[in-house]
């Protein structure tokens, strides 16, 4: 397959579903933001925060893990689509902004996983990791997919 | 160096790889549109209302994005840009028959007036 034809395929994958490649990006962003604060509040709770969710065991933890791996899926086809054939832009703040973020998201996530899996790490680490993750899947749905809801539909 | 600072280079690297992909942008469509499917005006303008005159305003009278009234864009600089996105504009927005037809229609609109 041609790489030009790479990018048609998806786009007529994704359009077959979603108006347009931009809506679906939009769309996957959000859900990988609300998966992301699904992960904020089920670690909070890990951590012994927000009392009033139901006790640390084993649904929290299990809640926490397939939050995390679905909003990492949700990504994916952002990243295919932002970075292999859009890649790094600058032509004002607001994309400037978004492909600055957007180059240092996956790096944070790997980073965040090995930090997990490092039991020798400081306390403090694994909630400032996962942290600055969740900040900047905000920023960068702020930056798109709020963005486009409120600029030029709202709508699949 | 100690352990701890594995996630931060692993992570670093990541990042630069990301870094370098984009700029790659291995999967930009680069072969110049072709115009050559026939378009439907009357269509095109439908799929304009709904994915394009967020930005470009109604009837293409500009907004948030140019104005494509007059501007004498012809039918492959159109394709090229709807496929390639110019500026803020992202690339696809519209594809396949969608495309064509918003093509027609744009370069309708865009004819300079007699």
């Amino acid at each position: 397959m041609l790489i030009a034809d790479v990018s048609e395929t998806y786009t007529d994958i994704v359009t077959s579903v979603f108006s347009s490649t931009i809506a679906a990006k939009a769309w996957f962003a959000t859900a990988a933001v609300i998966l992301a604060l699904v992960q904020l509040t089920t670690a909070a709770r890990i951590y012994g925060k927000l009392r009033f969710l139901p006790e640390r065991g084993r649904a929290i933890a299990t809640t926490h893990r397939w939050s995390g791996r679905l909003a990492f899926l949700c990504t994916l086809p952002v990243f295919f689509h932002c970075v292999t054939i859009l890649g790094f832009q600058t032509p004002d703040a607001r994309v400037a902004l978004h492909s600055l973020v957007g180059t240092f998201l996956y790096g944070v996530f790997v980073a965040k996983v090995l930090i997990v899996r490092d039991h020798s790490l400081p306390a403090w680490a694994l909630p400032t990791a996962g942290l600055t993750l969740a900040s900047l899947l905000v920023v960068l749905w702020l930056s798109s997919s709020l963005w486009y809801f409120t600029n030029v539909r709202f709508g699949f | 160096m100690g352990r701890g600072w594995r996630p931060l280079l692993v992570g670093g690297a990541v990042v630069a790889g990301t870094f370098a992909l984009a700029q790659a942008q291995v999967f930009e469509p680069s072969a110049p549109a072709d115009p050559g499917v026939a378009g439907d005006a009357e269509r095109g303008e439908a799929i304009f209302v709904s994915e394009c005159a967020g930005c470009h305003g109604d009837g293409g009278t500009g907004g948030a994005g140019p104005a494509l009234l007059e501007t004498g864009l012809d039918a492959t600089e159109v394709a090229t840009i709807v496929q390639q996105g110019r500026g803020v504009m992202p690339a696809g927005n519209v594809t396949g028959q969608d495309q064509a037809d918003v093509v027609a229609y744009v370069v309708s609109i865009s004819s300079p007036a007699e």
